[in-house]
């Protein structure tokens, strides 16, 4: 490591103002600190000194990710061979499964990369490691029959609207890789929703097998007539809650394993990175909807409504997306008390959504991307608060 | 009463006047730097909507429409080319109320609205709730829900915009988009959250 440092440091001069590549700096600084910690500290006074800069924090989430990617390609590959009726053996899928996810996530990373580097040469700032797991997450929860066009499309509107015209990572106020997604969504619903579009289908359509439907478990539940119950029919067509914890059906790349879920949240709370609050927020907004659902409706209504809290937090990007997304420091507001707020309303409207609003099955990203943009004015309204109860103190 | 509550839940979310129409665009834009102001001009807009909208219900209903002079014994008339007008007129009025209670008031707030408090007048979403009323045919009651929720609506509106942009105080924009430039892509954004309401039904 010593001798790449070496060697490393003695580029520096080339890049630094008033060497031969100074433009190129970003680029030498990403590369730089992505092994090393930066060479600019502070030398005197009363700082902390810590090695979790940004590029540590946000590896954290990336590894908090790993389990859920590695599992995402699997059971891609998995679904595609099972409704082609393939052999289902474990390295097929795996195979199957990198056939579908590499090209997204290089092409994620190519064209995203792209922006984030000429948005650093030209406006001088450092190549944002935010983008990392901005990369990482946008792969993850589109569906797997996305056209590459269009993951260069999303992406780079979600890097360069999302994010870096507003001056790059920490500036934003809405996540990038949800901005993304949801300018696809709304430009070519025909490819982000529907029954066609969760599983890949590799062979000839005579070919696929017979109980084969495409459809996810959120798509079945809306659609269930009033006599019969939503957990019958989802058990009818093969889903039950351990299927779905533990992942394998189709849906968005990333989102089908509750369990690797699981797994990112466990290290992400205990490092302390993602905040615990707005998960559990959350997780308490959607139960006590679906409570309030469960409770309130009539005999009539949509037997949606009438589907225990458990079953929802499993099916969809539900814990997806309260885990990574909701989490996002920079989009998500910064006192505790509006963690709290924020997660349960994320929660709600995630519920409120998905089950009453027949133009959209999945709700979860809405309700973040509605809530990332009430996240300002929740931090303001609970400071002003705070700083009231502080003033006669004062005086 | 589940009727005006549906109404007054789209109004202010599925039909929200500024981010689903795109209506009371100047002020919005111009007067979103911080929350205080923000949320003065959004109460000023709530008052003014609240109260023009039933009124000019009122005109509309016993003196403008078709045959709604009836009652002083001329049932042919027509008076319905006059809707512009009068609704401006009240609307003017009101506007004009509402300025000379702030500066007594409130001269701090006054100050800060500066002239975009008396160009509530030509503001286009209260324009925009009257004729709405007009055109959907709304019963009094309705009329008065519509316009306080609509009015809330626009003042939800504008104050979270004014959040974000008391955050984005520590943005770095490149200069060819800050300030006009870059509020124009909030809002826009704002509206792309705002789609997580539209297609919901109640009731």
């Amino acid at each position: 490591m010593k001798w790449l440092k070496d060697k490393l440091d003695a580029q520096e001069k080339h890049f630094v103002s008033g060497g031969k590549l100074e433009k190129l700096y970003p680029l030498f600084e990403a590369v730089h600190t992505i092994h090393f910690s930066t060479t600019a500290v502070t030398k005197i006074g009363a700082h902390i000194r810590d090695s979790l800069d940004t590029k540590r924090y946000m590896i954290i989430v990336v590894m908090a990710l790993l389990p859920t990617m590695g599992f995402g390609v699997y059971n891609a590959g998995l679904q595609t061979q099972l409704a082609g009726g393939l052999s289902t053996d474990t390295l097929s899928s795996v195979l199957q499964g990198l056939k579908i996810f590499l090209p997204i996530l290089l092409v994620t990373f190519a064209v995203g990369g792209f922006w984030e580097v000429i948005f650093a040469v030209f406006r001088g700032h450092e190549i944002n490691e935010g983008f990392l797991v901005s990369g990482m997450l946008f792969p993850l929860i589109v569906p797997p029959t996305i056209p590459l066009w269009q993951v260069a499309l999303g992406i780079s509107f979600g890097v360069v609207v999302g994010k870096e015209v507003f001056g790059g990572t920490g500036r934003n106020f809405l996540n990038p890789a949800l901005t993304g997604r949801a300018f696809l969504f709304f430009s070519y619903p025909a490819y982000m929703s529907g029954d066609a579009v969760w599983t890949l289908v590799s062979v000839a359509k005579d070919r696929v097998v017979d109980t084969f439907s495409g459809a996810t478990p959120l798509a079945i539940a809306a659609q269930v007539e009033a006599p019969n119950s939503v957990v019958g029919v989802l058990t009818e067509q093969g889903f039950s809650l351990s299927n779905l914890f533990w992942g394998t059906y189709a849906g968005s790349i990333g989102e089908t394993s509750v369990f690797c879920i699981l797994l990112g949240a466990a290290l992400l709370i205990a490092t302390g990175i993602g905040s615990w609050r707005v998960m559990v927020g959350s997780v308490l907004g959607g139960v006590l909807m679906t409570t309030v659902f469960n409770v309130f409706s009539g005999p009539t209504n949509l037997p949606f409504l009438h589907l225990g809290p458990l079953w929802h937090l499993m099916m969809g990007g539900f814990m997806f997306g309260i885990v990574f997304m909701a989490t996002d420091p920079v989009s998500a507001p910064d006192l505790k008390a509006s963690k709290w707020v924020y997660g349960l309303l994320i929660g709600i409207l995630a519920i409120i959504i998905r089950t009453i609003n027949p133009a959209y099955p999945e709700g979860v990203m809405l309700a973040i991307l509605l809530m990332n943009v009430f996240a300002p004015l929740i931090d303001h309204v609970v400071l002003q608060r705070k700083v009231k109860k502080r003033i006669p103190n004062v005086i | 009463m589940v009727d005006l509550i549906n109404i007054a839940i789209k109004a202010i979310f599925m039909e929200n006047m500024l981010l689903a129409m795109f209506l009371g665009m100047c002020s919005f834009l111009a007067c979103s730097r911080n929350v205080k102001t923000a949320s003065g001009l959004g109460a000023a807009v709530i008052f003014v909507m609240g109260i023009t909208v039933p009124m000019n219900w009122a005109l509309n209903h016993f003196l403008l429409r078709t045959g709604a002079l009836a009652w002083m014994g001329f049932p042919n008339v027509d008076l319905s080319f006059l809707v512009f007008i009068t609704f401006i007129s009240t609307i003017a009025a009101m506007v004009q109320i509402v300025e000379i209670v702030m500066e007594k008031y409130s001269p701090a707030l006054y100050a800060s609205l500066g002239i975009f408090l008396p160009l509530i007048a030509v503001n286009c979403s209260i324009l925009g709730a009257s004729l709405f009323m007009e055109q959907r045919q709304y019963g009094f009651a309705e009329a008065t829900v519509f316009g306080l929720s609509s009015g809330f609506g626009w003042f939800l509106a504008i104050v979270t915009m004014a959040a974000i942009q008391q955050k984005m105080k520590y943005a770095h924009v490149p200069d060819g988009l800050k300030g006009f430039g870059i509020n124009i892509i909030i809002t826009g954004l704002m509206s792309l959250a705002f789609m997580a309401f539209s297609g919901i039904t109640l009731f």
